[in-house]
């Protein structure tokens, strides 16, 4: 069993070293078995992320080579994998194969299924012994990884949704942006943001998103700001009670009254001038400044009776299987990518949410903010953000089925009346094997 | 209609002939068209609501950015590997097979046709995990070798090597051949692997030729068997690469990923400019033999 692990590691560190030596397989990584025995090198550290290329790719590079360079005792070697989803699959058949890395980026919807699965690290004694600072994470995002007072996820690459609007439109109709602050007020002054070309609307006010592109995400906030929610905690669904079936024939009404349209890329057709305001993640700013060809700004998300606007995005997490050495070593990295510095550093580069309040108030992202104003909406408003309800993020497929709920609401204009308890429905069924998985890995809850 | 020429008629077919391969032609080059084009694009441009079907001002830095956003270089070696060995492996497999199926007589030799044609109905995605697992270190190779040899370029070829439909289209092809001219070469006292050599495999070179193409085809486009079973960029392949330049949070640079796809698509297109001929013959040679 020794030999074995030996070899395997020596696998992992041949290919990562000697590409050339993979092709000849067997025989040469057995020639790279030596240094692992011997261990005098550094603790090698393999880390699966979904960040390649672009400006998110070449930031975490830059992550990864000053953690290589800040200490000479762990060397993390970064492998992408590809999507969240992607990484994910991966992920899974690399455990079933005995090959998982020691610590992986996973997304807000999948991480939950690796804990049920039981191959999540608990990272409370890690935690407790490095002395890290948990109050100075941001709540909502620190507590998204917490499954019954232990934390086994850590926010990363964190987005939300935001409110954004063509300005120049606004100007032309001689509105003030704070006609966002509520969809009443919204609703009021819609024609004033839509146009016409004969009898064709050629701009709408609102523009709504597809399953595909992740409606159900960006409605969670709505459905909260109508006082109703998708599921309670304990996956008691509750999307088809009357708060949310008032949020769903909102959208309805969007649609049925002409003055919001639906498409694929919502984000993209706002660039394009076809919305004149969508809501939209907060990583979508990048694309946003470079394919709009106008003025635009940035708002909280739209009030109806009170506030609501979820998280999103990834974070890390430490795989159980790892060896002891490299569960420590793993999340020293992870400790070092969330820190104050690298974390003004990645939310600059990227457009990712800072994780930590004091990189927020840090002089170099205050002066970041001071240019960048549109980025500065959004950290204003990540106080108010709330971990999404369980029906979406840990029901397998909640967020299609939801997705296509909505799909139901927005384009054919059905009554959510009727859309609702078809979705609770489903996902009722979907949540009863997560429910009973839950009991044997959560007994006491 | 009754009152046209003989003339007019042969006009009017060759006419009609003209407009259904435009068609095609159509039909074929514009999704190859569309794609070069947006390689030329901005991103602007590519998102525009007016349809621009020549761009502005070629954009060529779409393509040095695509080739420096991952290591291409790197990946084309990757690619070629696999898809000579793989491809390699499976002609040879599959025409081994295919004479033996053809003109050897063996007990169960129905059988094994049958069973190999049950392999043609499986579909491959069903066969990724068990092959992952059979690869990993808990799986036979494990078991075998003390170590696993996911991530390894003969992990990547071994599942395509042995591929059913290749033995099925080649003792289809093969059964069609004259049984006189391999009786002749029995008689004039030639072993198995003579007449495989100098009669055969001549005489069937259409097919072969037609098999090898698909087969290289399928290995250099293939996308998620070597997705699951390679995990570090030094192993990864050109479709692999592609992936590499989408955004997780779905900002994606079409201009520069259609650059990158022009990557993986041109030396296809060429073997297949030099092969086209082959393929015709190939696909058409079964038909009036029955």
């Amino acid at each position: 069993m020794t030999t074995t692990r030996i070899n395997r590691r020596s696998m992992v560190k041949g290919a990562a070293g000697v590409a050339a030596s993979a092709a000849i397989g067997s025989k040469a990584s057995s020639v790279f078995a030596a240094p692992a025995v011997i261990q005098s090198g550094p603790i090698e550290v393999t880390y699966w992320t979904s960040f390649q290329g672009g400006a998110n790719g070449e930031a975490q590079d830059e992550v990864v080579r000053r953690f290589n360079e800040s200490q000479s005792d762990i060397r993390v070697n970064h492998e992408f994998q590809g999507s969240y989803e992607e990484t994910a699959q991966a992920l899974t058949a690399a455990v079933q194969g005995g090959s998982a890395p020691d610590m992986s980026l996973l997304s807000d919807v999948w991480w939950f299924k690796f804990y049920l699965s039981q191959l999540l690290q608990p990272l409370d004694d890690y935690i407790a012994a490095e002395n890290v600072d948990t109050q100075d994470y941001v709540d909502s995002l620190w507590n998204e990884g917490v499954r019954q007072g232990v934390q086994y996820w850590i926010p990363f690459a964190r987005s939300t949704p935001l409110f954004y609007y063509n300005a120049e439109v606004l100007e032309e109709a001689g509105l003030d942006p704070s006609i966002f602050q509520n969809w009443d007020t919204i609703v009021e002054n819609t024609e004033a943001l839509m146009a016409r070309d004969g009898d064709q609307v050629s701009r709408y006010a609102f523009g709504h998103p597809n399953a595909a592109s992740y409606i159900a995400w960006l409605f969670q906030g709505v459905i909260w700001q109508f006082n109703g929610e998708y599921s309670q905690p304990d996956f008691t669904i509750t999307i088809d009670e009357p708060a949310g079936i008032e949020a769903g024939n909102f959208y309805r009404d969007s649609v049925a009254d002409g003055w919001a349209g639906a498409s694929a890329e919502h984000d993209v057709d706002f660039a394009t001038g076809l919305y004149a305001s969508v809501m939209a993640s907060t990583g979508s700013m990048g694309n946003i400044r470079n394919t709009a060809n106008f003025e635009w700004g940035t708002a909280f998300l739209p009030e109806k009776y009170t506030f609501g606007c979820c998280t999103g995005g990834s974070g890390l997490s430490v795989m159980a299987s790892a060896d002891d050495a490299n569960k420590e070593a793993a999340f020293e990295f992870i400790k070092f990518s969330t820190s104050p510095e690298i974390t003004a550093y990645w939310a600059q580069q990227t457009g990712y949410m800072p994780v930590r309040k004091s990189a927020v108030e840090s002089e170099e992202m205050q002066a970041f903010y001071e240019e960048n104003p549109h980025a500065r909406t959004a950290v204003e408003q990540l106080p108010l953000t709330e971990p999404q309800d369980a029906a979406r993020v840990f029901i397998p497929n909640g967020d299609q089925i939801i997705g296509g709920g909505l799909e139901r609401i927005t384009v054919n204009t059905e009554d959510a009346g009727e859309v609702f308890p078809d979705v609770a429905q489903t996902l009722e069924e979907e949540a009863e094997p997560v429910v009973q998985q839950l009991e044997s890995v959560e007994p006491e809850g | 209609m009754g009152s046209l020429s003989q003339q007019q008629q042969v006009m009017l077919q060759r006419t009609l002939g003209y407009l259904a391969m435009l068609f095609v032609v159509l039909l074929i080059g514009l999704p190859l068209f569309w794609m070069l084009s947006g390689s030329l694009k901005t991103t602007q441009e590519i998102y525009s609501t007016d349809t621009q079907w020549i761009p502005e001002s070629p954009l060529w830095s779409n393509y040095r950015d695509a080739w420096e956003r991952a290591p291409f270089g790197r990946f084309y070696i990757n690619s070629t590997i696999v898809t000579l060995l793989g491809a390699g492996l499976e002609i040879v497999n599959a025409t081994l097979t295919a004479y033996a199926l053809a003109y050897l007589r063996f007990p169960f030799k129905n059988l094994v046709f049958i069973l190999i044609l049950a392999a043609l109905m499986i579909p491959p995605q069903v066969t990724i995990l068990p092959n992952y697992v059979f690869f990993g270190l808990n799986g036979v190779i494990g078991e075998l070798f003390g170590e696993s040899w996911i991530n390894t370029y003969q992990a990547i070829i071994l599942p395509g090597a042995s591929v059913a439909f290749g033995t099925f289209m080649m003792r289809q092809a093969f059964l069609g051949l004259p049984r006189e001219v391999l009786d002749a070469a029995k008689v004039d006292g030639a072993g198995h692997l003579r007449i495989l050599r100098d009669v055969v495999l001549p005489m069937a070179k259409p097919v072969i030729v037609t098999f090898a193409l698909i087969s290289l085809v399928a290995k250099w486009n293939d996308y998620l068997w070597p997705l699951v079973i390679t995990q570090t960029q030094n192993m990864r392949v050109l479709t692999i690469g592609i992936s590499y330049l989408f955004d997780a949070e779905g900002n994606n640079e079409w201009g520069i990923i259609m650059a990158a796809t022009f990557f993986v698509v041109f030396p296809l297109l060429i073997v297949f400019l030099f092969a086209q001929r082959f393929i015709i013959e190939g696909l058409t040679a079964g038909a009036t033999k029955g």
